[in-house]
C-alpha cells in the first residue's frame, strides 16, 4: 500500500499535465565541427536566444519550441545523413539551417522528397528556390541578389557610375554567382570589366593577381570570397601591390566580420562590403536586437545571427497559425501551408514567399519577395562597419572615392 | 572460409540482407546501410588494384567523380535511366582509366601513389572549370527519377528500399568481381607483381598489361559507385564527389578492413561507419581524427587489417582444435 | 615565396633520401610550426621571426620523437606501408589541430611589416623578404651543415647508399632520427616564416604537402639543391602563370609539370634525384 501511493501521485501528476505539453521541434543542421564550425556556433547563439525568447513568452499556442542542431561539417553527403536523421528520427516538423549552399541543396532535395518544410535562413545559392520545390521556403537573398544595394548605388549617387571595373573571385557556387551578378549589371550599364579573375578557394597568395590586374589601372575593384581568410588577403594583397581604384567593393561573409578590420587594421579603412543585410538598424526592433545579443554574448551580431533569429520566428508564427494534429505528415503539410502564408515583419525585415523572377532570369518558389530591399552596402568606417546605402537603412554618410587613392 | 561451404554461406548473407528492406522499417537505419555498402564497393574498388596488386592510389575519387558525373550527365542531358547509366558511368570510368594507366604505371611505388594525387586534382580543376561540360562548381542536381514498374509494383523511389537494393547489388558484384579477380590468372599475376614487380616481369607476365586491367575494373565498380552516389544523394558538384578526402576514405576502409582481402572492405565500411556515428554524435569531434588514429594503429598492429587479423586468428584456432582432435 | 617552397622541400627530401619515406604528414608539421609562431606571439609576445630560434630545435625534438616511437617499427613494412601511416598521422594531426584550435583561421599581424618596401619599385611585403632572407640563411647553414660537419656528411653517405654507410660504420639508425627531425624542424621554421605572410588554419597542411611533393620532384627526391632549385622554379611558375596565363589554371599547371616530370624525368630536371 505503500507504494501504491507514490506511484498514484506519479500517476496523478502525468495525467494532470496537458498532452500538449510535447515540444514543437525544430531541425537545424549546421556545421558544428571542422572548418565552418565558427559558423554554426553563430546560428546556435541566434536560434538559442529566439527559442529563450519564444519559450519565456508562453511558447507556440502553450507549448514549448526546440531546436535540434545536427552538425554536418560541411560535408554535402552528411548534410543530406543528418537531415534524413532528423526528419525520421527526430521527427522534426520543419529544418531551418543549413550554411553552405552545398548542403544546404542536399537538405532541401532530402526535404522535398520526404514532404518536410526547410525555412532557409541564409545559404545564398539561388538553385534552393528554383527548382520548384513546393516544401523549401527562402527567407534570406539569394547570391545573384546581394549586389543590388551596390547596384543601386552606382546608379543613383552622383559620379558613382565606373569607368571600368574589375572583378576577382572565387571559383566556388557563391563566387561565381555573385560575380556573374554583379557583372551582368555592369555590362547592361555599358561598364567595360577590364579584369575577369578567377580564383581557387584558400589561395595563399593573390599578389600575382594583384599585379595583374594593377595592369589594367580599374576604375572599381570588386572582390568576391567566400571564405574570410581570402576576403582580407585580397584585399591586402590589393593595397600592398598598390590598386588605388577610386572604390574597392567586396561581396562576402568575410569582408563583414570584426576579424577584417582586426587584422588590416588601417587596411580596411573606406572599404565596402557589399552583402545581405543584418536588418535595418534604424529599425528600434532591429537595434534593440542587437544591443540584447551583444549584452548576452558579447560580440555584435551581423548577417548570420540576425537571419538565424529571424528564422526561429518566422517559424514560430508559421507554427502559431498552423493546425496542429499530431499526426506528423499531416502538421508538416499544414505547416507548409502556414509558411506560403507568412506576412510578417522580422528584426531582418519584412516576409512575404512568393513566386517571382530574380536577376538570373531564373522563376523562384517561396523566395521572400523582400529580398531585393534586404541586400545592402555598408563600409568600413574607423574599424566600424556601417550601412551606407541606400539612404533609408544609413548608419553614416558615405565616403567615395577612396581617398587613399588620391584620385 | 573457403570452397562451397563459403560461397554458401555468402549467398545466404546476401539472401538475408536483401531482405531487411521487409522487415526493418526505420529509414534512417537503411540509410545508414546504404552508406556502408556503397563505401564496401568503393573499399573493393581500391582494394582490387591497392591490396591484390600492391599499387597505392590517393587518387580514386577522381573515378568515383568521373561516374559520377557521367552518369549525371547521360541522365540530365540526354534522358537514360539509371539502370543504363549507372553501368555507363562504371564503363566510362574504366575506359578513362586505361589511358592514364598507360601512363602512371611507368611509375612504381610512391612515385605512383604521388601521380595519382596529381591526377585527382587536375581532375577537380577540370571538373570545376569545364563549365560547358560540368557546370563547374553549380554541379548537377537530380530533382526525379524516371518511373519503374517492377513484377507489377511501382518503384517508389523516396523509400530506401530500391535504393538498398541497389547498393546491396552493387557491393555483391564488387565482393564477387574480387573474390573471382583473387582465384584468376590475373590475380596470381597481381600477387606476383605485388611481391617482386621485377622478378614478375623477368618471369614473363605483362605488368603493364595486368596493372591496367585490374585498374580498368576499379575505375568500373568506383564508377559505378559514383553514378549510385549521383541518383541516392540527388546532388553533385566537384568538392562533393572528387575531393580528396574521397580517396582517403576509400584507402582507410580498405586498409583498416584487410588489404587484399574479399571481405576486408565490408568490415572496413561497417567499422569506420559505425565509428564515424557514433563519435559525430557523442563527441562532436571530426570523426576524421579517429580515422587517421586507426589508419596508424592498423598499420602498427594489425597490418592485416582487421579482417585479416580475424581469419588469421580464426586459422589458428581451427588449427589448434584439430591439433587437439588428433592429440 | 619561392624560398620558403625550398626550406620545406628540402626538408622532405632529406627525409626521403635517407630513409626513402614520403612523409606526408610534412605539411601537417609545417602547419605546427605555424600555430607555434602565432602562440609565442600571442601568449608571450616573441617576435615570430625570432621565435624560430625557440621553435626551430622544438621541431626537432619533436621529429626525433615521432622517429623513434612512431615510425622506427613500421619502417621495415615497406615504403606503401609506412606511406599509408604517414597519411593517417597526417589525418591525426590535422584534425587533432582542428579541434584543439578550432577551425578559425589566424593571422599573425607585425607592426613593422604592413606597408610594404619597394625595392626598385617593386612592391615587396615587409614580412615575406624577411622570411625570405632568414630561409636563404638557414639553407646555406644547412648546405655547410651536409657539407662540412661529420653528421652531415655521414647523412649524405647514408643517403646515398645505406648499406655502404653501415659497413662503414656510421650508425645510420642514428642518422636517421637526425635527419627525420632535421627535416621535422626545416618544415617547422619554415611554417614559422610563413606564419605572418600567410593565414593559419588547422588544414592547411593539406595545401602546403601537395605543392612541397611537386617542389621535390621536380629537384629530383633526394637532392637538396634539387629541392632549393624546385622551390624556386616552383614560385617562379605560379607567379608568372597567374600574372600570364590565368589564375584558375595556374595549380593546375603546376600537377602537369609534376606529372611530366615524374614520367619523363624521375630523377628531376637536373637528373640529381634518384628514381
Amino acid at each position: 500500500m505503500r507504494k501504491l501511493a507514490p506511484s498514484l501521485v506519479a500517476l496523478a501528476a502525468l495525467l494532470a499535465t496537458p498532452a500538449s505539453a510535447e515540444t514543437l521541434k525544430i531541425g537545424a543542421p549546421q556545421p558544428m565541427t571542422g572548418p565552418d564550425a565558427p559558423f554554426g556556433d553563430k546560428f546556435k547563439k541566434a536560434y538559442g536566444m529566439a527559442v529563450e525568447e519564444i519559450n519565456a513568452a508562453g511558447g507556440v499556442n502553450g507549448r514549448m519550441i526546440e531546436v535540434v542542431i545536427e552538425d554536418h561539417m560541411a560535408k554535402n553527403a552528411l548534410a543530406a545523413t543528418v537531415a534524413e536523421k532528423l526528419i525520421t528520427q527526430e521527427k522534426v516538423l520543419v529544418l531551418t539551417g543549413g550554411r553552405a549552399s552545398g548542403q544546404a541543396m542536399e537538405i532541401a532535395s532530402v526535404a522535398q522528397r520526404l514532404k518536410t518544410p526547410y525555412m532557409v535562413d541564409h545559404p545564398s545559392a539561388d538553385m534552393i528556390t528554383t527548382k520548384g520545390f513546393e516544401w523549401v521556403f527562402r527567407n534570406n537573398p539569394t547570391g545573384s541578389i546581394y549586389p543590388a544595394a551596390f547596384d543601386s548605388f552606382i546608379v543613383e549617387y552622383p559620379g558613382a557610375m565606373p569607368r571600368s571595373a574589375a572583378v576577382v573571385y572565387d571559383n566556388t557556387l557563391f563566387g561565381k554567382t555573385i560575380a556573374g551578378a554583379a557583372m551582368k549589371f555592369l555590362r547592361s550599364k555599358n561598364v567595360p570589366v577590364v579584369a575577369d579573375e578567377a580564383y581557387p578557394v584558400n589561395t595563399l597568395d593573390f599578389k600575382p593577381i594583384m599585379t595583374k590586374v594593377k595592369g589594367t589601372s580599374p576604375d572599381y575593384l570588386l572582390l568576391i570570397a567566400v571564405a574570410t581568410t581570402d576576403a582580407i588577403l585580397l584585399t591586402r594583397h590589393a593595397k600592398e601591390i598598390g590598386i588605388a581604384p577610386r572604390a574597392f567593393v567586396g561581396f562576402g561573409g568575410g569582408f563583414g566580420v570584426a576579424d577584417f578590420a582586426s587584422q588590416l587594421g588601417p587596411l580596411a579603412q573606406n572599404v565596402f562590403s557589399s552583402a545581405a543585410w543584418s536588418g535595418n538598424p534604424n529599425d528600434p526592433r532591429t537595434k534593440a536586437f542587437y544591443d540584447k545579443f551583444h549584452a548576452k554574448f558579447g560580440i555584435w551580431p551581423h548577417e548570420h545571427e540576425v537571419e538565424g533569429y529571424a528564422a526561429i520566428y518566422i517559424i514560430a508564427d508559421a507554427l502559431r497559425r498552423a493546425k496542429l494534429t499530431g499526426n506528423l505528415e499531416a502538421d508538416r503539410d499544414e505547416i507548409r501551408k502556414a509558411l506560403a502564408a507568412t506576412d510578417m515583419t522580422t528584426v531582418f525585415g519584412k516576409v512575404r514567399f512568393g513566386a517571382w523572377t530574380g536577376p538570373t532570369g531564373d522563376p523562384f518558389t517561396n523566395q521572400n519577395v523582400y529580398s531585393p530591399e534586404h541586400s545592402v552596402l555598408a563600409q568600413w568606417q574607423k574599424g566600424q562597419l556601417l550601412n551606407v546605402w541606400p539612404q533609408a537603412v544609413a548608419e553614416s554618410k558615405l565616403v567615395f572615392p577612396d581617398p587613399g587613392t588620391g584620385k | 572460409m573457403r570452397g562451397r561451404a563459403g560461397a554458401a554461406a555468402w549467398a545466404v548473407a546476401a539472401a538475408a540482407a536483401a531482405a531487411l528492406p521487409l522487415a526493418v522499417k526505420n529509414s534512417f537505419f537503411l540509410h545508414v546501410c546504404i552508406l556502408v555498402l556503397l563505401w564496401t564497393a568503393l573499399g573493393e574498388a581500391w582494394n582490387v588494384l591497392g591490396g591484390y596488386a600492391g599499387q597505392v592510389s590517393f587518387g580514386h575519387a577522381a573515378l568515383f567523380g568521373f561516374g559520377a558525373y557521367v552518369t549525371a550527365i547521360l541522365y540530365l542531358k540526354a534522358g537514360v535511366a539509371p539502370w543504363w547509366g549507372i553501368p555507363l558511368g562504371g564503363a566510362a570510368a574504366a575506359a578513362v582509366s586505361v589511358p592514364t594507366g598507360l601512363i602512371a604505371f611507368r611509375l612504381r611505388g610512391p612515385y605512383f601513389s604521388l601521380a595519382t594525387l596529381a591526377v585527382a586534382e587536375l581532375a577537380k580543376l577540370v571538373a570545376l572549370n569545364w563549365e560547358w561540360a560540368t557546370n563547374g562548381p553549380t554541379g548537377f542536381l537530380i530533382t526525379s527519377l524516371p518511373p519503374l514498374t517492377l513484377f507489377g509494383f511501382a518503384v517508389n523511389w523516396e523509400s530506401k528500399a530500391p535504393f538498398y537494393l541497389a547498393a546491396l547489388a552493387l557491393a555483391a558484384v564488387s565482393m564477387g568481381a574480387a573474390a573471382a579477380l583473387s582465384r584468376s590468372r590475373l590475380g596470381a599475376f597481381l600477387v606476383a607483381i605485388r611481391e617482386n614487380e621485377d622478378a614478375a616481369e623477368a618471369v614473363g607476365i605483362d605488368t603493364v598489361r595486368a596493372k591496367v586491367l585490374t585498374l580498368a575494373l576499379s575505375g568500373l565498380l568506383a564508377g559505378m559507385g559514383g553514378g549510385l552516389y549521383a541518383f541516392y544523394f540527388r546532388y553533385i558538384d566537384p568538392d562533393a564527389v572528387l575531393n580528396i578526402g574521397i580517396s582517403m576514405e576509400m584507402v582507410f576502409i580498405a586498409v583498416v578492413g584487410g588489404l587484399g582481402t574479399v571481405a576486408g572492405p565490408l568490415v572496413g565500411a561497417v567499422f569506420l561507419t559505425a565509428v564515424g556515428e557514433a563519435v559525430r554524435e557523442r563527441f562532436q569531434v571530426g570523426h576524421l581524427v579517429f580515422y587517421g588514429l586507426f589508419m596508424m594503429l592498423v598499420i602498427r598492429y594489425l597490418p592485416e587489417g582487421i579482417w585479416g587479423r580475424a581469419r588469421g586468428l580464426a586459422a589458428r584456432a581451427g588449427e589448434v582444435r584439430r591439433g587437439a582432435a588428433r592429440g | 615565396m619561392g624560398a620558403l617552397y625550398a626550406m620545406i622541400g628540402i626538408g622532405l627530401t632529406i627525409v626521403f633520401g635517407v630513409m626513402r619515406i614520403i612523409n606526408l604528414a610534412h605539411g601537417e608539421m609545417v602547419m605546427l610550426g605555424m600555430f607555434a609562431a602565432f602562440f609565442s606571439q600571442k601568449l608571450w609576445g616573441f617576435d615570430p621571426f625570432l621565435s624560430i630560434l625557440v621553435w626551430a630545435p622544438v621541431m626537432f625534438a619533436a621529429g626525433v620523437l615521432v622517429y623513434r616511437f612512431l615510425l622506427r617499427k613500421i619502417l621495415p613494412g615497406g615504403e606503401l606501408n609506412t606511406l599509408l601511416y604517414t597519411a593517417g598521422l597526417s589525418l591525426l594531426v590535422a584534425n587533432l589541430a582542428l579541434l584543439a584550435f578550432s577551425g578559425d583561421y589566424r593571422t599573425i599581424t607585425l607592426q613593422y611589416a604592413v606597408a610594404p618596401m619597394r625595392p626598385l619599385g617593386i612592391a615587396v611585403p615587409v614580412a615575406l623578404a624577411i622570411g625570405f632572407g632568414v630561409a636563404v640563411v638557414l639553407t646555406l647553414a644547412l648546405w655547410l651543415f651536409l657539407g662540412r660537419t661529420d653528421l652531415g656528411r655521414a647523412i649524405r653517405a647514408t643517403s646515398q647508399n645505406r648499406e655502404a654507410a653501415v659497413l662503414m660504420g656510421i650508425d645510420v639508425e642514428r642518422v636517421a632520427a637526425v635527419s627525420f627531425g632535421l627535416g621535422t624542424a626545416l618544415a617547422g621554421a619554415a611554417g614559422v616564416l610563413l606564419a605572418p605572410s600567410l593565414y593559419l588554419y588547422p588544414t592547411v597542411g593539406e595545401l602546403v604537402i601537395v605543392k612541397s611533393f611537386v617542389i621535390v620532384v621536380l629537384g629530383g627526391l633526394g637532392s637538396v639543391p634539387g629541392a632549393i632549385a624546385g622551390g624556386l622554379l616552383l614560385g617562379t611558375v605560379e607567379s608568372l602563370g597567374a600574372v600570364y596565363v590565368s589564375s584558375t589554371y595556374k595549380d593546375g599547371l603546376g600537377y602537369v609539370i609534376f606529372l611530366a616530370v615524374l614520367l619523363y624525368r624521375p630523377s628531376g630536371i637536373f637528373g640529381v634525384g634518384k628514381s
